[in-house]
């Protein structure tokens, strides 16, 4: 099923796919599916949907850690550590760049202009993600209080939110959301 | 703890240690996709690493740039403060220990059955996540409140992903150049 060079494929498809994905790695998600999945029968479909939810279940880089699973099944241990820099190394660049070039020009009388036109935006984009995973965890009206509750909370006071994020796995534990 | 100078320069120097942990604890803390929330807390809040402007500079910057996002976070916080090398340092700190975990725990997991009752708890978590994440953009969005093109172009980015459910690179090509021309129109004007 796979071949020596399929290693080397894959990392530098995904070096590829992370140097484009405007947006966050889940932009280019369905890219992956067709290419592991379609075109090269690396990982099964139910093996990719797995992948999926195990990286979104898992504190820390989920699209990392679920890119590692891919390479994994390609190349075992070496083939997860490829594929994790793949996934991080070239936005990290980039990144790292681009900061840079903000930081320079500062004092650009262009800077504050663009700041001020791409600032809103980014924020609007925050709170609609954060509107939009409110709508993935809906499971009826428990649910929906838990997290308006915890928008109430996290402006109204400086509780740790550590203590929201445990109080509600434990109910949801005990099948109460 | 570093304190801001006037040009928003820490005076002394952040250790690298303090650096790695910092982003460890985002990393460790962000479940369900929170480490925006932690972040902010840990690197505004917290430590006064840098200033609540300069944040939400680094996180519109973020929206732009390819790639998983909060990982350029702890790109772009590492390079204000320490520059290449703390980079390096808050990206090793965000990844090596949570990667090492959450493999080992991934890869032994795959070999199991699904569990209901972790999908429960799963349930929990992500409802107080999203939560929390709103409630951080409203505390980046404080600021901004004096001005209404600001608050208008938030609520249109906003409305066109969440309810419009157009895809982020589309809303960001149709929002962002009108917002930047009005910004722009705005300075002109009051000159």
């Amino acid at each position: 099923m796979t071949s020596p060079s399929d290693p080397l494929t894959l990392t530098m498809r995904l070096a590829l796919l992370s140097s484009i994905s405007f947006g966050g790695f889940p932009t280019v998600l369905p890219d992956v599916r067709t290419f592991v999945v379609a075109t090269h029968g690396w990982v099964t479909d139910q093996e990719f949907s797995n992948f999926f939810a195990l990286a979104q279940a898992i504190p820390g880089p989920n699209m990392i850690l679920m890119m590692s699973f891919v390479g994994w099944q390609v190349w075992g241990l070496p083939g997860a550590i490829a594929s994790a820099f793949a996934t991080f190394g070239p936005p990290c660049t980039m990144y790292f760049a681009s900061y840079r070039l903000w930081v320079r020009f500062r004092e650009a009388r262009w800077q504050p202009i663009v700041r001020n036109g791409l600032v809103p935006v980014s924020i609007g984009l925050v709170i609609a993600s954060g509107t939009v995973m409110v709508g993935a965890s809906y499971t009826g009206w428990a649910s929906l209080s838990v997290s308006v509750a915890a928008i109430v909370l996290m402006l109204s006071t400086r509780i740790n939110p550590l203590w929201m994020l445990l109080g509600d796995g434990t109910i949801g534990g005990f099948g109460l959301l | 703890m570093a304190e801001l100078t006037d040009e928003g320069q820490p005076s002394g120097q952040v250790p690298l240690s303090e650096l790695f942990i910092a982003l460890l604890k985002v990393s460790l803390y962000g479940i369900g996709g929170g480490g925006l929330v932690w972040a902010r807390r840990i690197a505004v809040e917290q430590q006064r690493w840098i200033s609540e402007h300069d944040f939400a500079d680094i996180v519109s910057l973020c929206q732009f740039m390819p790639g998983p996002n909060i990982v350029g976070i702890a790109t772009c916080i590492g390079t204000r403060l320490r520059g290449v090398i703390g980079a390096a340092a808050a990206v090793a700190g965000f990844l090596v220990i949570p990667w090492t975990i959450g493999f080992t725990f991934g890869v032994l997991y795959l070999q199991h059955a699904h569990n209901p009752a972790l999908q429960n708890i799963l349930g929990g978590v992500s409802a107080v996540a999203a939560g929390l994440l709103i409630a951080a953009g409203i505390r980046m969005l404080l600021p901004h409140r004096t001005r209404p093109a600001a608050i208008f172009f938030a609520a249109s980015a906003f409305a066109l992903m969440a309810f419009a459910k157009l895809p982020l690179l589309m809303v960001l090509l149709a929002v962002a150049p009108i917002s930047i021309a009005v910004a722009g129109f705005q300075r002109v004007s009051l000159r």
